[in-house]
């Protein structure tokens, strides 16, 4: 995982828009292989918009060529109101781009079959070819999307009840009235988002610290759903000063060395081609196939660890020769030490230690005095 | 510079105006504006987008310039040249020239007005009031600027404040039937239904002239959807609170043709303060300067900025040069001298009406008041429709309103005052005008 951090959150922003920017020219998407982009709401992201869409007016970019899938929805909200996340992406970044409606996916919490839409979704991702790059925020709870803590890790597209913290921060949208927050969301799965081939997570303020502080120096943790980014092959937190006030200042200063000391090579992380380009996507018809009887989480309970830790780098960095590590042969300590004294076993043998104990349950004084014995044989 | 990008997909009528701030509200936003030249209303963008999957034929950047809702005048007398108080003796030229009014009178941006006639013979209203009726189901841009239907000036004012208006061809009103004999019945009283609007929107009367014009007269108004209006008037505040409750919800150029404030009797001014239990009424300013001193402009507006409507008052000589011109008034025909924006009646000297425009009513409400750009656009836009009963229609910038637009520059000129400038006018969703083009 990366890190990247940056003075402040606009520096930090542009730093995120530019670099989702430079993903798309680099595929130059066509209509047959369109740029699959996975996108966030909340207030981290608004500055990441905000740029993407100036640099759309100035006429760097163009996302004509571009699919968005999003990554949740309220449930049982008007469409259209204010506090819906398909009105704060048409507010923020889709009227004021040259995105067609077509190419915009956003999960939709009025589905009659709440169960059915999300396994549509998942299957709308596959059939676009899966997603290129997935922008997301981070909950100060460490989630990513809605998925709360204790969130299965190899979880899918599914409805989910959001946590009392969350409805708590996202009254801020509805007019701070706690009532009026939904309380159920549509949301992609972890899973779901591990399975783009670039995640890019924008964390900005201090009440992000600690989140970012779980996540990236805390091991992978269902209860801070983000840390499992550190299982992604290609996975990057853009952050500002204040979100790493938690991090440990070597932890901060390590990464931005290693920033720098890119930078001064001139050093972009090479991929393969493979991961950055994708597979060519499917035809829509034949992938979205709605299969009610079984539910996505409940079928797919694929183990997320093993296959990324097994499938990404070793098969997909191919270009990158690395010797096997040898075959593991148990050996003594001692035998490593030249001092013949060493040689023989300091620890007690087996088969004594089996005697011992045998023997302690009948007379402990005893099987003190053995030991000691057994020490000095 | 304002540019267009036009996108390749197959032909949608939808225009985006972006890069604009709009005045709809209270405060310029900044915010685009997606109309249809098909339905000629302004678009709920996001349903468009998530529903109906369209995009834009067109992108239009406006380069930072302010869109407003178009104007609407609610008297307005004549202009170019024709006198909406004329008889003619091949009376479809009449049509002809009115269409040729509102083709000219759209690029001042005025989408909408109220076509004003003086007080004259039962002969002529009956003549030119089916000519004058509301002019919009059509929903033809090319037809330039809509009639909301006809205000009638008269005949049943006082004669003590008839301004130039001929004393001749006045009334006093003593039962509503009055009223059907003077206009025609079918002028101001509902049709069966599906025979379309009615041609009078607004009378201008004086309330004191009968018993008859507070207990019957405005209330059956009011209920064929006319809007009563006080004016040309000798009323106390007494009568004219009794007229606002009896449902009268405008005042006719305030201040010019009625008694003046008295501080022991303030007369009709005073219902700006209160009506009784009544709702305040709307009332009309004319900020030509000539017609009001601009503190007293300031004052009405202060008294009550809900109410407060501006309005040219303009006659036929508006947007012609300055001259003599024939007028006809009631009974006969007069001469009027224009210069520059003032009007005069040849024979007194008295003001006859002015020959302003109604964005230079705006400037000059701005550099008298100290409002800020919206409030006095509101006075020629959301707060007139209003009192026309077309509040979501015309007036605004809300989804679904009709798209009539104006975009204005604005500029900063001496002591900090704004000057607006039309530079591009919008009638149902079509672009009609745009300076210099």
């Amino acid at each position: 995982m990366r890190l990247i951090i940056k003075d402040n959150g606009d520096v930090a922003s542009a730093y995120a828009a530019n670099y989702i920017i430079e993903r798309i020219k680099k595929l130059s998407p066509t209509q047959q292989r369109p740029f699959v982009l996975g996108l966030p709401t909340g207030s981290s992201p608004l500055g990441v918009y905000r740029i993407l869409v100036e640099k759309y007016k100035a006429g760097e970019i163009s996302f004509e060529n571009v699919v968005t899938f999003n990554m949740d929805e309220y449930v049982d909200i008007p469409r259209d109101h204010e506090g819906s996340y398909h009105s704060f992406m048409w507010k923020h970044f889709f009227s004021h781009v040259n995105i067609h409606p077509a190419n915009v996916n956003i999960l939709d919490g009025n589905a009659t079959d709440l169960e059915a839409e999300c396994v549509a979704y998942e299957a709308k991702i596959k059939a676009a070819g899966g997603i290129d790059l997935f922008l997301a925020g981070i909950g100060e709870d460490g989630h990513i999307a809605f998925n709360e803590p204790g969130s299965s890790l190899a979880s899918r597209t599914r409805v989910k009840t959001l946590a009392y913290d969350t409805i708590v921060a996202n009254s801020r949208f509805f007019g701070n009235d706690f009532d009026l927050v939904p309380k159920m969301a549509l949301t992609v799965g972890v899973q779901t988002v591990l399975d783009a081939r670039e995640v890019v997570v924008i964390a900005l303020g201090p009440r992000k610290a600690l989140a970012v502080q779980r996540c990236v120096e805390q091991g992978v943790n269902h209860m801070w759903t983000l840390s499992a980014l550190q299982l992604h092959p290609r996975s990057m937190i853009i952050c500002d000063e204040d979100a790493t006030l938690e991090l440990q200042v070597r932890t901060a200063k390590y990464y931005k060395d290693i920033e720098r000391v890119a930078q001064s090579q001139g050093f972009e992380q090479v991929f393969p081609s493979k991961i950055l380009t994708g597979f060519p996507p499917q035809s829509i018809q034949a992938s979205i196939v709605v299969d009610e009887t079984q539910s996505p989480s409940v079928s797919s309970p694929q183990s997320t660890t093993s296959y990324l830790l097994r499938a990404s780098p070793a098969t997909e960095y191919s270009t990158i020769s690395r010797s096997p590590s040898p075959d593991f042969t148990p050996d003594r300590m001692g035998s490593r030490i030249g001092d013949p004294a060493f040689t023989r076993r300091l620890t007690p043998a087996p088969e004594r230690q089996e005697l011992q104990d045998r023997s302690k349950t009948l007379l402990p004084a005893l099987a003190l005095a053995t030991s000691v014995n057994s020490v000095n044989a | 510079m304002p540019s267009v990008i036009t996108s390749p997909t197959s032909k949608t009528g939808i225009s985006k105006l972006t890069n604009c701030r709009i005045a709809g509200g209270d405060a310029l936003i900044w915010k685009d504006i997606w109309v249809s030249s098909i339905t000629g209303k302004i678009l709920q963008s996001q349903t468009a987008f998530y529903d109906e999957l369209i995009t834009p034929d067109e992108v239009i950047d406006l380069g930072g310039r302010i869109v407003s809702p178009g104007f609407i005048d609610c008297q307005l007398n004549g202009a170019f040249g024709f006198n909406f108080s004329t008889l003619l003796d091949d009376m479809p030229q009449y049509g002809k020239q009115l269409q040729d009014v509102n083709k000219k009178l759209v690029e001042t941006g005025v989408t909408s007005y109220l076509p004003t006639v003086t007080s004259q013979t039962g002969q002529l209203y009956q003549a030119v009031l089916p000519y004058l009726g509301p002019s919009g189901a059509s929903r033809l841009a090319s037809a330039g600027s809509e009639s909301l239907g006809a205000h009638v000036e008269g005949p049943f004012i006082s004669p003590t404040k008839h301004g130039i208006h001929d004393v001749s061809v006045l009334h006093n009103p003593s039962t509503y039937s009055d009223l059907e004999h003077v206009y025609g019945k079918s002028n101001i009283n509902p049709g069966s239904p599906g025979s379309g609007p009615i041609p009078v929107k607004m009378i201008t009367l004086a309330p004191e002239l009968s018993q008859a014009v507070p207990s019957v007269i405005i209330p059956q108004l009011r209920s064929s959807g006319i809007v009563v209006s006080i004016g040309h008037s000798e009323a106390t505040y007494e009568q004219a609170s009794s007229a606002v409750s009896a449902g009268a919800s405008m005042i006719t150029h305030l201040f010019n043709a009625m008694r003046p404030l008295h501080h022991r009797n303030p007369g009709i001014f005073g219902v700006l303060g209160s009506a009784g239990r009544a709702e305040r009424p709307y009332f009309g300013v004319i900020a030509d300067g000539i017609h009001l001193h601009p503190t007293t402009v300031k004052i009405a507006w202060n008294a009550h900025p809900g109410g407060f409507i501006l309005v040219t008052d303009a006659m036929h000589t508006m947007g012609l040069e300055d001259g003599r011109y024939e007028w006809r008034n009631g009974g006969g025909k007069d001469w009027i001298i224009k210069t520059g924006g003032e009007v005069v009646l040849e024979a007194t000297g008295g003001i006859a009406g002015s020959a302003v425009s109604l964005i230079e009513c705006v400037n000059n409400f701005l550099e008298w008041s100290g409002a800020s750009v919206p409030e006095a656009l509101k006075a020629v836009t959301g707060t007139p429709a209003a009192m026309l009963g077309l509040k979501g229609v015309k007036g605004c910038l809300d989804a679904g309103a009709d798209a009539d637009l104006v975009v204005l520059r604005d500029e900063v000129v001496d002591g900090g005052v704004v000057r607006l400038g039309v530079d591009e006018v919008w009638k149902f969703g079509k672009k009609v005008y745009e300076k210099g083009v």
